[in-house]
This record gives structure tokens, C-alpha cells and sequence, in this order.
């Protein structure tokens, strides 16, 4: 029953997974084409998803949920490796502290993209271009660059507490190895697809649904939360989902810029497959995460197969 | 209910050299319906806009019942606006697209439920108050923008191509109604098109534009019978227009004589439009007055019901004739007429205006030529346009 090598793989294949981004819409797209076509097309994705995907995870988890007994050798049906996880204060510190992190992460995500995706979507000003390059370069950055950027950048007698120090500001503190570190890095690397997509849900909304509006007395404050929220939800939640689930399983950034406790579920994980070489434990968080990404991307998929009833 | 002028309005955008709308000059009186009419981005809807307050003038002032609005927002004038396309809020049921506005304005619910019933019924969509615009026909859509502009009791109904997408007949329908209500309720209304039919069909006045100019505004009679400039002669109705050379008091165009032009001064270089129904028919045979008689063929002839419309080819008449089709003089006459496609015959205009490149058109009526007996006059009349007639427009 021992296959290490083998174990592994399906261990690395569902990090992967999990760090990867998630598959685009295509698959939910071509559920349109009917016939032998259209099966044809969408068989070599399926393919790819079952043996990469689903095989490994449902693998992993069979493996997380039948523990055998070292003694009799005995397996059995059982949480045990689920208890033993929340029962450890620091893996359990170190969900809550992934939840946290996602969540102020894909707050900022729309605090600093809608305002950005409005600019871009009403803004008859040529800087609009330039604005529109901007939000899209952290996608030419790689991951490891930017968190030594930011390091650079933001650490201690870093180029930002520089400039503070010359406009008479002393007392910086750095959020290099803080959580707002991660934060900053994350909400950096999901702009471009966070202001894209808005964007263009924004776009969407004709000029002249916005201008009725203001001809019936909308302020520019009511025309956003009566008109524009409500007409760009799908967007917003596809955003949410994405972003979700691209932070929650996020690695590199946590890794080099995070604090050294609590760690995010990427870190953690690695951890403990290779400081610890606990795979049972890596694996259970593995099959932790992936539930919680995959309940967010039951969300997403019903988001984007949902017919616009509007 | 309100008066509107414009004043010198202007707008310049900056991405394009020449200006959008240049120097428009009107008043609407109360009550009144006027039409903006004229081609493809003349700059009707811009003017519009600028009514509304969407749109900041470069130059000028809007004023309504005398009293400039434009430094306020669209939502402090006492206007309201109906746009040609996707104008119901589509997160928003019928209801909740009619008392959107009322509601920003905290009129109490026993009110807001009231005027929502009457505007609906108004415009013949009782009982649509749970629907959303998908659920709606085109028709309806627009019927409920409408309604949704009304209920706030504009001074000023601002309408920019509201029916354009809505097929032919649901078209004439909607104009119809729209017509009744703005009756009914007396409102100020500019209605903004690109369909002469529209206009003429609708408006007390027309404004015609072109290429951000106001050309003319008058009555729809006086539009069709004395377009001021030869945009106007070619853009309304059905014209045929050709250029003319003066000498003295006659006018020649292309091989032929027209006689009788008393009135025109100035340029040597002019040009002539005749309605198709302003002809008079000679037999192809007859000798009488041979030079001025124009002399063709029937080209096409097509049955309009109540009329016959004929294409013929006059050799000799336009003075670029290289492309047959587009010069063909576009003739009526009755429909007991005999007139069949390769027919010869013989036609001469009866009316027609001439247009020079400084001075107001002229309008000249000439029935020496009527050949059929009793009508035969000797004089021929030459007429300017009644000074009265063009001064309004201005
Ligand atoms: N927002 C704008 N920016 C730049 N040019 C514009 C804008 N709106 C209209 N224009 C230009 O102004 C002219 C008049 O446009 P418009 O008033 O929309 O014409 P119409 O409604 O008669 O078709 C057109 O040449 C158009 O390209
Ligand atoms: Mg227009």
C-alpha cells in the first residue's frame, strides 16, 4: 500500500491546484454547443481537470478520512485527522488568520478597484489611458520580484520611511513580516484582474441608464449605490469568488512577506510536508482548503451559469 | 407648462475642431410641441443635452420661463428626459422605475402609489407596475420611460429619438399617442428626430439642423412650401434641384429656358428646386412654347395609391449626368394619369424656388405655360417669398 513517490505527486497535484488560478468560464461557456462537437471540445479540459484535479483530491481525502492503526494495521472510517487539526491551537490560529487575511484582502480589493473601475469606466480625461496601463502592470510583475520590491520599498529605512523621515514623519513601522505586509502585496497582485472585471460589469451600464437617474434627482452617492451596485452584483461576485479563491490558496507573497506566526494555509502546509515531513497533516489542510475554495467556487459557478433574468 | 429659449447656444467638444452646435437661437412658446429634425450627427441630440443640463454649453444661455438654468444639474431644471434606448433601470420593476424619482424626494407613499396608477394609465400600461423592463416589448419600454419622465410633472418634456427603435408601425402608434397626451397635459415639448415624417406628423415647429446650424424654423407647411435654404429644400420632402445659370431675367438650366425669374438679383450661379408635384403635362407632340417645355421619358412608374409617382430622364436637363439613376426628375401626377414606363413626355414646372448663394429663395409661379385651355394665362408671375414667411424662421 506504500507508494511515496506516487503520494507525493497527488500531494504537489493538489497544491497546485489550489494555488493555481482557478479554471476560466470556458467550460461553463461551452455547454451551449450541442451534439457530438461540442463534447468533442470540451473533452480534453474535463480530461485534464479529472486526472489533475478531481482524482488527487478525492484521493487525498480518502486518504485524510481512513486512518489505519499502527498496531493492528486496522483502517478505519474516521475524523481523526480533522479533530487532531482543529484541535492544534496554532493550525487553527493559522485558518483563522488565512480567513482574516482573505477577507480584509478582498475588502481592499474593492475599496481600491471600484473607485479605480469608475474612474476608468466615466473618466473622459486622456490620463485615463495611462491610469488603465497602470492597474494592469502588477500582472507583469512576477510574485518574488514584487514581495523583494515591496520589501525595499516599505522595510525598515526603505525607501518609504525615507521620504517620511525627509517631510519630518519618524516612528514608521514597517508592515514588512506584519499581516498588513501580505495584504498590501495580495491586494497589489489582484488589481489588474479586480479593476478588468469591473470594469467592464461597469461598461455595461449604458450612459443613458445613469443619466435618467440624474434626471430624476440622483446624486452621484445614490446613483452608485441604487444604479450602479445593483447592475454590476455579477460582476462583483465573480471578483469576489475569484479573488477569493486565488488569496485563500496563496503562497509566495505570505511566504516571503508574512509574519512567522500565524502563517497562511499556503505556507502552512508546506510546512508541514517539508519541515515537518507530517504528509497525513499537509494533506488534511489541503483537503481543508480546497472545501472552502471549492464552496466559494460553487458560488462563482452558479454566478456565471445563472441566466441574466434582466 | 413654461417657455424655453436658447441663446446663442454653442458646444465645442474637444476632441472635434468644428463646434457641435453653433450659435442656436430659438424660443418654444408654452405649451408647444417643437421638433429638432435634421441628419445624423447635426447636432440635435447635443442641443437637446443641453437643455437637459447633460451637456455644458461652450457659449450661450437656456432660459425656461425666463430664467437662465444653465449652471444647474439636470435634476434642478424643470425638465425631463426621454432617450432613444435603454432608459428603464433594469434592477427596477415598473413601479420602482416610476417612483424612483419621487422617492428621492421623500414624497409620501400614498403619493408616490397614486401618481404611479395615473402615469401608468396615461400611457395605457395599467396593471405593468410588477414587470421588469425585460418582460416589456420595446414599445412598452418606452411607453413606461414616459411615464417614469411624466410623473415628476416636468415643465419641459425633452424627447431625444425615444421611438427610433421601435418598428414602423409601432412607431406611428406611439407618435400618435404621444401626441394626445402632450394635448391633454399641455406640456412644453422638444422632440428630437431624424424622420421628417416624425416631424412633420408632430410638431407645431420644426427646427431644422444641419451640420450644428439651425437652417429654419417654422410651421411644417411653411417648411415644406418655403425651405429657406436649399439644405432644407433637399432634406424635407421630396425635392428635384438643379443648378441654373442667369441672364437678365431668364434662367437657364442645362439646354432649357425658364422664363419669368423677375426677382433674382446677384449671382450668375444659382440653383432651382421643384416639388414632383408642382409639373404641369403637355402632349409630347406639342409645338407650344417648344423651348421651354422639358421633354423625356419614363423611366419607372410607380402606383402610390392616391398618386403616381413617374422617374423620367430629361436628356439635357442636369448638368452632371453621369450616373442616369440620380438624375432622374422625380414626378407626380394623378393617378388616372396615362403615364407608362418608355412613354415620351412633355413636363414643365409650374412653381419652383430659386436659391442664390447670399440671398432669401425665390419663389416663382408660372402658369403661362399650362396648355390645357382654360388656364392659359399670359403673365407670368414671379413672386418672392413673402418676407412674413421667411422672417419667422429666424
Ligand atoms: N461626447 C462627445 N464628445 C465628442 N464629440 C461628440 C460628443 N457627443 C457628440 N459629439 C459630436 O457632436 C456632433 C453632434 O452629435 P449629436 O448631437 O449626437 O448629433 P445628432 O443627435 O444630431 O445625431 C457629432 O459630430 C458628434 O460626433
Ligand atoms: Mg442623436
Amino acid at each position: 500500500m506504500t507508494r511515496p513517490y506516487n503520494r507525493k505527486k497527488i500531494f504537489m497535484a493538489t497544491a497546485r491546484a489550489l494555488t493555481a488560478q482557478p479554471a476560466p468560464p470556458a467550460a461553463a461557456k461551452r455547454r451551449d454547443l450541442s451534439g457530438l462537437f461540442g463534447y468533442v471540445l470540451i473533452a480534453p479540459p474535463v480530461a485534464i481537470m479529472l486526472l489533475l484535479i478531481f482524482y488527487p483530491a478525492i484521493e487525498a481525502v480518502i486518504e485524510t478520512i481512513f486512518v489505519s492503526d499502527a498496531q493492528t494495521g486496522q483502517t478505519t472510517l474516521s475524523l481523526q485527522n480533522y479533530i487532531a487539526f482543529f484541535q492544534d491551537p496554532i493550525l487553527r490560529a493559522n485558518l483563522t488568520f488565512t480567513v482574516l487575511v482573505t477577507l480584509a484582502t478582498v475588502f481592499m480589493l474593492f475599496v481600491v478597484g471600484y473607485p479605480l473601475a469608475m474612474y476608468l469606466r466615466f473618466s473622459k480625461s486622456r490620463l485615463a489611458g495611462t491610469v488603465q496601463v497602470l492597474t494592469l502592470f502588477p500582472l507583469f510583475v512576477p510574485g518574488v520580484i514584487l514581495a523583494f520590491a515591496l520589501i525595499r520599498f516599505l522595510g525598515t529605512h526603505g525607501m518609504f520611511d525615507t521620504l517620511l523621515g525627509i517631510v519630518g514623519i519618524s516612528g514608521y513601522r514597517t508592515p514588512y513580516l506584519q499581516p498588513q505586509g501580505i495584504v498590501i502585496a495580495l491586494v497589489w497582485e489582484h488589481i489588474p484582474f479586480t479593476v478588468l472585471v469591473l470594469t467592464a460589469g461597469l461598461r455595461q451600464v449604458e450612459d443613458a441608464v445613469i443619466e435618467s437617474a440624474r434626471d430624476v434627482g440622483a446624486s452621484g452617492w445614490q446613483i452608485f449605490t441604487r444604479i450602479l451596485l445593483p447592475l454590476t452584483t455579477r460582476s462583483a461576485l465573480i471578483v469576489f469568488c475569484l479573488n477569493v479563491i486565488g488569496v485563500f490558496g496563496a503562497f509566495t507573497l505570505p511566504y516571503l512577506l508574512g509574519p512567522a506566526q500565524p502563517m497562511m494555509m499556503g505556507v502552512s502546509m508546506q510546512q508541514a510536508f517539508n519541515n515537518y515531513q507530517d504528509r497525513i497533516g499537509a494533506l488534511t489542510q489541503a483537503v481543508l482548503t480546497f472545501l472552502i475554495c471549492a464552496a466559494v467556487g460553487v458560488l462563482y459557478v452558479r454566478t456565471i451559469t445563472r441566466p441574466r433574468e434582466r | 407648462m413654461a417657455t424655453l429659449e436658447l441663446i446663442g447656444l454653442t458646444k465645442k467638444f474637444a476632441a472635434n475642431n468644428a463646434a457641435a452646435v453653433h450659435d442656436v437661437n430659438l424660443n418654444v412658446g408654452d405649451g408647444e410641441f417643437l421638433c429638432i429634425l435634421g441628419p445624423s450627427g447635426c447636432g440635435k441630440s447635443t442641443t437637446l443635452r443641453m437643455i437637459g443640463g447633460f451637456e455644458e454649453p461652450t457659449a450661450g444661455d437656456v432660459r425656461i420661463d425666463g430664467q437662465s438654468v444653465v449652471e444647474l444639474p439636470p435634476n434642478r431644471r424643470p425638465t425631463a428626459m426621454v432617450f432613444q434606448k435603454y432608459t428603464l433601470w433594469p434592477h427596477m420593476r415598473v413601479f420602482d422605475n416610476i417612483a424612483f424619482g419621487m422617492r428621492l424626494h421623500h414624497v409620501p407613499k400614498e403619493h408616490i402609489d397614486r401618481d404611479v396608477k395615473n402615469a401608468l394609465q396615461m400611457v395605457g400600461l395599467s396593471g405593468y407596475e410588477q414587470r421588469y423592463p425585460s418582460q416589456l416589448s420595446g414599445g412598452e419600454q418606452q411607453r413606461v420611460a414616459l411615464a417614469r419622465a411624466l410623473v415628476l410633472q416636468p415643465k419641459i418634456l425633452l424627447l431625444d429619438e425615444p421611438f427610433s427603435n421601435l418598428d414602423a408601425l409601432l412607431r406611428v402608434r406611439l407618435r400618435e399617442e404621444l401626441h394626445a397626451i402632450q394635448r391633454r397635459i399641455q406640456i412644453t415639448a422638444i422632440f428630437v428626430t431624424h424622420d421628417q415624417e416624425e416631424a412633420l406628423s408632430l410638431a407645431d415647429r420644426i427646427a431644422v439642423m444641419n451640420a450644428g446650424h439651425l437652417e429654419q424654423l417654422d410651421q411644417p407647411s411653411q417648411i415644406y412650401a418655403y425651405p429657406k435654404t436649399l439644405f432644407v429644400a433637399d432634406f424635407i420632402g421630396v425635392m428635384n434641384i438643379f443648378n441654373a445659370t442667369r441672364t437678365g431675367d431668364s434662367l437657364r438650366v442645362g439646354q432649357y429656358a425658364l422664363k419669368g425669374a423677375t426677382g433674382v438679383r446677384g449671382d450668375s450661379n444659382l440653383s432651382i428646386a421643384v416639388r414632383p408635384e408642382d409639373f404641369t403635362f403637355g402632349a409630347p407632340t406639342d409645338s407650344h412654347n417648344s423651348t421651354e417645355m422639358w421633354r423625356g421619358v419614363i423611366d419607372q412608374s410607380i402606383d402610390l395609391g392616391h398618386y403616381r409617382k413617374v422617374l423620367v430622364v430629361v436628356p439635357g436637363l442636369f448638368e452632371n449626368e453621369t450616373t442616369a439613376l440620380a438624375h432622374r426628375l422625380k414626378v407626380y401626377m394623378p393617378k388616372s394619369a396615362d403615364a407608362k414606363e418608355g412613354d415620351s413626355i412633355a413636363l414643365y414646372p409650374t412653381r419652383y424656388l430659386v436659391y442664390t448663394d447670399h440671398t432669401q429663395p425665390i419663389e416663382v409661379r408660372n402658369q403661362a405655360l399650362r396648355t390645357s385651355d382654360e388656364t392659359r394665362r399670359d403673365d407670368l408671375s414671379s413672386v418672392a417669398v413673402s418676407s412674413d414667411a421667411l422672417a419667422n424662421s429666424g
